[in-house]
């Protein structure tokens, strides 16, 4: 209201109303010419999608919505970007306009922002996302049930997977190759199901079963293990930014993310249906739980909202809040639906039928959800946590803890107390039996605070709850939390529904809303995306090869009608995923061998799956297979990653009065952990990764930051100097090299036993001569040495790095 | 200066030739598939000024108005309040009183051009003809972590290709032996390099100067505790691996990839651990960068081995010196860090000249951002001129020199505050739109499709900055 009564007092304003066209004229339209119209007209570029060489032009509007209203100050939006009083509305973006243009421009806007220009060219505004006519894409069309094709070679086909796919290759006139030998069907499938390498008897036992079941015994052996669960878990945490470190400024430790983490390796390994995955996953919270540890489980599930990457030391906390929203959102997007929502907070979807009503719909809904929380002091937060429901044995755990915390402040009252006696002698050995004293009173201190901190009694989860007051969100323009549009209802994304919106109960988020949508068989995406992820792991690539994005600029699927009946087939099975990764592996196609052969050529990218397409081990698996075949891996383990309970690893216990997060310093590891799956390490976000878990910044580890479906495969020399020359493979190396000493036999029988734990395959005879050859090279330095020396550079050939 | 010596053949060919294992037809042709290399020289979009760049990055936010833009209304306020258009949302405890905090040492207008430096950096201060500084530089996020992470990638919270990626992804490099992008003394963040949904080929490889001569500066570059020769052997028995089984095999665009990776690891591993050796450069050289000297020794061995890299043909080079967050006592503490960090800078500046390097070499300074005009007293008690200053995102200062920008120059102003921009704004986006067009890359059409759409290093963002080319 000022700036009007201000405005009013300038002379001019009196002859402004009587000649609008020539104040326009003369005051305005210069000031639009000289600095907007570079941006903002026809002749220039049209930033936002506003023009300002009409008045059409600012009546419609960018994507911010009308640049003015006329006769109002506070609702233009024209007059506050030149105010600069909103970060990321402030025009020209240059430098802010002398006070005089800026008064000009207000008593423009509030004497009516009379303007005589028509359009020159017909305003082109975008008309808003059209619905309905996004919906004829088809990943949002409802999945059909195809019909079998026919095929000539009906003796090809093992499954129904094999018809879809020898039909294509027979259409197109392409031969599939021969089958994969043994050793390298056996190699590839406990690869793909566990992430491990076969073992010498594993490979053993499956070359000499004569039987016809030899195959389905080995896959039903892997689907059966632990491994498999690790593996699988593993994929899925891709997708979930996990980290044991939360945010990426000071190391502020996520030390109950593990829990999580233990909960994939479960719910893959018992099979859990990925319908009731997803809704323990979105709304585990606010499911009903039968049982204490059902309850804990649900709780636990919801660590996917939160595990990301969030950003705790902000000042500006609702800046905050919003961003670690727009990274659920888009989380939700990518590992569910294969829609990339991210970039929805700021415009409508440019290729897809995805608008900002539908993306603020989900937002609110995170919005209504307690996912972090500010700390006592300074600028910091943290992401929420929830205390799991106590079972029997926490309760003696607990009391066990408690006992020893009390032990421990007993010790150090006696030890006080001796340091008082000791009162003020001075002689030597009083002194020395006061630094002695001294020194362990700090220990015992340290140990204390350390214990009060971490009660494994008291188990947690980093986990979500519902917000106190659960509430509909704004639009913000251009993603800023300080300048909003309209209000959006809470609900799904209108493009994938086939009712009406949901009624989210009041004083609810709607994430059980947005759950039950997710995994209701109408969904047209679900299990489309779902069973796409599974083959993508076992075929390289996958039948949609845009696995994270099912959208109109992604790729369509090279056999649509299998992908329909996987996927129908995948609901059928109770959202099985460990029968439909049955049925795949079994196929012939599965079998094939992985040599392009010559009739390749006119498939080069290989879509017709005319053979078996070759990949490069992960991290963890270049890692985990030296482990075993050097025979060092230790059982299945789980737990905390971070090594939290050596005092050591923690600073700022305890907590200083105006500090807010101790944090960790990794200088002890558990021994185990040089020896363990390489999905049990801890996962930091910034620093280069602990211990041996090192390996995995070479190869492609995703960012956590990222969630990927699909990991980036590429190959750079620091990849090579790592083979040649790291510490882990020679200590693998090592240990390979004292296995296969410790076994009976002359060097010959040695190098087989090496090429089967390291190639799984038998050693050639041109190779026999070659490692002989490297074996005397190398033996001046010893037995061991040498090899030692075979072992290590076993380890970097592209065979061992290959999955045929 | 000559190329590095290739270890074991003058060319690729010569070594297959020579190769024992005896490569089929087949094999050798797949080998110089081009495909198989992602860092393969390209040409460059427009006409480039510059062919590489050294950027110099001060990390945690060097003080604007104390360096490089004077503010008489903070010398004159100092220690009362001032009323500043602080939104409430940055204002917190350690800050709200506002006080101005005056400069107590001297910027003063420089050489020919006057362009403004403080007599904390004298070195600096006698090389102003040849900077272009920017003083009215803004940026989004008021955190280190945010900040630097769209310093060096365009992006806050996401994980985006690094600047350096995009240019060694743009242009490749001219060093077969090296990777395009490298990065001495990077901070723990490893984002700030990270090639992101780039080719890794592009990420930058981090440096880290070893405290000890004998310590690799490359993480694997070599193993210690083996000879030449044993190296070699193993070296020799992978490649016949891997040459038996592509023998096995039809072309595979990936194993030969694999095998071209590893034969430049091993060039790698022979020829770096020369280039990194400071040791056959002059005393004269080395005193220019203040090597040796008790505060500028790190930094200024950092700075030659950017030359060396440069003049050796890698396109990006970043050299980070951090120590630059003040926030408390900031009149005890900046003249430290400009004491480590001037005379290295100057000292690159000069080197780069000497040798002609200067002219097609874009050296830029800078930091993720600066410091607010009003003190900052994290203990609530101390007297003004122990105070710091909070970080500030809103306007700093950036200089740039050599290749393709105007010296002596200085572009934008700020708010008598030292807070606002109020003219010549140049967003880091703007910052990055310029960078790539010195070197010959048009920022719009940089682009990765990635998930469906085309990304840049300025995103939706970014304008030239026309004003300052030469």
């Amino acid at each position: 209201m000022m700036k009007i009564v201000a405005f009013l007092l300038i002379p001019f304003a009196a002859s402004a109303a009587a000649d609008g066209d020539a104040f326009f004229r003369e005051r305005v339209e210069p000031i639009l010419r000289q600095r907007c119209y570079e941006c903002h007209s026809h002749a220039g570029k049209i930033k936002g999608g506003l023009v300002l060489d009409s008045r059409s032009g600012w009546q419609s509007g960018g994507e911010s919505g009308p640049a003015l209203v006329s006769g109002s100050l506070e609702k233009s939006l024209i007059i506050k970007a030149v105010h600069y009083g909103t970060p990321d509305l402030e025009m020209p973006p240059k430098a802010k306009l002398p006070e005089s243009e800026i008064a000009i421009l207000e008593q423009w806007v509030a004497t009516g922002a009379h303007d005589p220009r028509e359009a020159v060219v017909a305003v082109t505004k975008k008309a808003g996302i059209d619905v309905e006519a996004g919906r004829k894409h088809w990943a949002y069309q409802p999945v059909r049930e195809p019909a079998l094709p026919a095929v000539r070679d009906s003796s090809w086909p093992l499954n129904d997977v094999d018809v879809f796919i020898l039909a294509k290759l027979e259409g197109a006139g392409v031969k599939p190759n021969a089958e994969a030998d043994a050793h390298t069907w056996l190699r590839r499938v406990t690869f793909d199901l566990t992430g491990l390498p076969p073992t010498e008897a594993e490979i053993a036992a499956f070359v000499t079963d004569r039987s016809p079941q030899s195959h389905e015994r080995v896959v039903d052996r892997l689907l059966e293990s632990r491994a498999y669960g690790e593996r699988w878990a593993r994929h899925w945490l891709d997708l979930v930014g996990y980290a044991e470190q939360i945010g990426t400024e000071g190391k502020i430790f996520a030390e109950h993310a593990w829990r999580y983490r233990d909960y994939l390796v479960d719910a893959f390994q018992t099979d859990k249906p990925f319908d009731r995955f997803i809704r323990e996953q979105i709304a585990g919270d606010l499911l009903p739980a039968a049982s204490p540890q059902e309850r804990r489980t649900n709780l636990i599930a919801t660590g996917f909202i939160v595990l990301g990457d969030v950003d705790i030391n902000a000042i500006d906390k609702l800046k905050m809040e919003y961003d670690f929203v727009d990274s659920q959102v888009s989380k939700v997007g990518t590992a569910f639906l294969g829609m990339t929502l991210g970039c929805v907070r700021c415009h409508d979807h440019k290729f897809d039928a995805i608008g900002q009503q539908d993306y603020y719909a989900l937002a609110g809904m995170f919005r209504s959800t307690k996912t972090t929380f500010k700390t006592r002091h300074g600028i910091w937060s943290n992401v929420n946590r929830v205390a799991l429901p106590e079972l029997e044995e926490d309760r003696a755990v607990a009391a066990k803890h408690e006992q020893k915390l009390a032990d421990w402040r007993k010790e150090k009252e006696m030890l006080e107390a001796d340091l008082t006696a000791l009162g003020d002698k001075a002689d030597d050995a009083a002194k020395k039996r006061r630094e002695e004293l001294t020194a362990q009173v700090k220990t015992l201190e340290l140990r204390i605070a350390h214990g009060e901190y971490f009660n494994p009694g008291k188990p947690q989860a980093i986990a979500v709850q519902d917000a106190e007051k659960p509430a509909d969100m704004r639009v913000t323009i251009r993603g800023n939390p300080y300048a909003l549009g309209d209000t959006i209802p809470r609900g799904l994304v209108r493009v994938a529904m086939w009712g009406p919106q949901p009624k989210i109960p009041a004083g609810q988020s709607g994430r059980l809303q947005l759950a039950d949508w997710i995994a209701d068989a109408r969904n047209p995406l679900t299990a489309r995306v779902a069973v796409n992820r599974v083959w993508q792991k076992l075929f390289g690539e996958g039948l949609v090869r845009s696995v994270d994005y099912f959208g109109t600029r992604g790729d369509t699927p090279s056999h649509p009608e299998l992908l329909d009946h996987l996927a129908l087939r995948f609901m059928r099975d109770g959202w099985s995923q460990k029968r439909l990764i049955r049925t795949l592996v079994l196929s012939r196609t599965y079998r094939l061998s992985s040599g392009r052969g010559a009739e390749a050529a006119s498939d080069p990218e290989n879509k017709l799956l005319s053979h078996m397409n070759r990949q490069r081990l992960d991290a963890e698996s270049i890692r985990d297979a030296m482990l075993v075949a050097s025979g060092r891996l230790v059982a299945p383990s789980g737990g905390p990653g971070l090594p939290l309970e050596f005092p050591e690893n923690i600073t700022g216990l305890p907590i200083a009065a105006k500090s807010n997060h101790p944090q960790f310093a990794i200088k002890n590891e558990r021994e185990s952990q040089a020896f363990e799956r390489t999905l049990y390490l801890p996962v930091v976000r910034t620093g280069t990764q602990p211990g041996t878990a090192r390996l995995r910044d070479v190869f492609d580890f995703p960012q956590p930051a990222q969630f990927t479906g699909k990991r980036n495969e590429t190959t750079v020399p620091t990849q090579s100097l790592y083979l040649l020359n790291a510490d882990l493979i020679r200590q693998r190396g090592e240990d390979l090299a004292k296995a296969l000493l410790a076994t009976q036999g002359s060097d010959l029988d040695r190098i087989g036993r090496l090429w089967l734990r390291v190639l799984n395959r038998p050693v050639a005879t041109a190779e026999q001569e070659d490692a002989l050859a490297f074996l005397q090279a190398s033996r001046a330095a010893g037995e061991a040495h040498a090899w030692t020396e075979l072992a290590r550079t076993l380890f970097g050939t592209n065979e061992f790095l290959l999955r045929f | 200066m000559n190329p590095p010596r290739l270890p074991f053949a003058s060319t690729r060919r010569a070594w297959l030739r020579q190769s024992s294992a005896g490569f089929g037809a087949m094999a050798l042709h797949g080998l110089l598939h081009a495909a198989a290399n992602p860092l393969a020289q390209r040409s460059p979009m427009i006409e480039p000024q510059a062919k590489r760049v050294i950027l110099l990055f001060m990390s945690g936010g060097p003080s604007q108005m104390d360096l490089f833009d004077p503010k008489s209304l903070i010398q004159q306020k100092h220690g009362q309040s001032v009323s500043a258009p602080l939104p409430e949302k940055d204002k917190h405890e350690s800050t709200a009183k506002l006080l101005a905090l005056g400069t107590d040492i001297p910027v003063r207008p420089r050489g020919q051009s006057g362009v403004t430096i403080s007599d904390l950096m004298p070195h600096t201060a006698a090389i102003a003809d040849e900077l272009c500084l920017m003083r009215a530089v803004h940026a989004d996020n008021n955190q280190h972590g945010p900040a630097a992470l769209q310093f060096h990638t365009g992006a806050i919270a996401e994980a985006r290709p690094s600047m350096g990626s995009w240019v060694s992804y743009g242009l490749g490099t001219e060093n077969q032996n090296l990777p395009a992008f490298l990065t001495i003394h990077p901070g723990i963040d490893t984002r700030n390099y990270s090639s992101s949904f780039l080719p890794a080929a592009h990420q930058g490889t981090p440096i880290i100067l070893p405290a000890k001569e004998s310590d690799p500066a490359i993480d694997f570059l070599t193993d210690a505790a083996t000879d030449s020769a044993t190296q070699r052997r193993r070296f020799d028995f992978i490649q016949r691996m891997n040459s038996r089984l592509l023998a096995q095999n039809e072309t595979d665009v990936r194993m030969e990839g694999m095998i071209h990776s590893l034969e430049t690891a091993y060039r790698m591993q022979t020829a770096t651990p020369d280039l990194v050796d400071l040791s056959k450069e002059t005393e004269a050289t080395k005193k220019l960068y203040g090597i040796g000297g008790k505060t500028t020794d790190k930094n200024g061995r950092a700075c030659l081995l950017a030359r060396r890299l440069s003049e050796a043909g890698v396109r990006f080079v970043q050299v980070t010196m951090d120590g630059w967050d003040h926030h408390g006592d900031i009149r005890g503490a900046l003249p430290k860090s400009c004491a480590a960090t001037d005379l290295p800078c100057a000292g690159l500046i000069r080197d780069l000249k000497s040798r002609g390097l200067l002219d097609d070499t874009l050296v830029v300074w800078s930091g993720e951002f600066g410091r607010t005009p009003w003190s900052q007293d994290l203990s609530g008690t101390a007297p003004i001129e122990k105070h710091g200053r909070e970080h500030q995102p809103d306007s700093f200062c950036t200089w740039m020199a050599g290749g393709g920008v105007k010296g002596g120059h200085m572009h934008g102003d700020t708010d008598e505050f030292g807070y606002r921009p109020v003219s010549g704004k140049v967003h880091l986006h703007d910052l990055h739109a310029t960078i790539l067009h010195l070197l010959g890359l048009n920022h719009e059409k940089l682009t990765w499709r990635h998930l469906g759409r085309d990304y840049r290093l300025t995103d939706v963002y970014g304008e030239v900055v026309r004003e300052i080319l030469a």
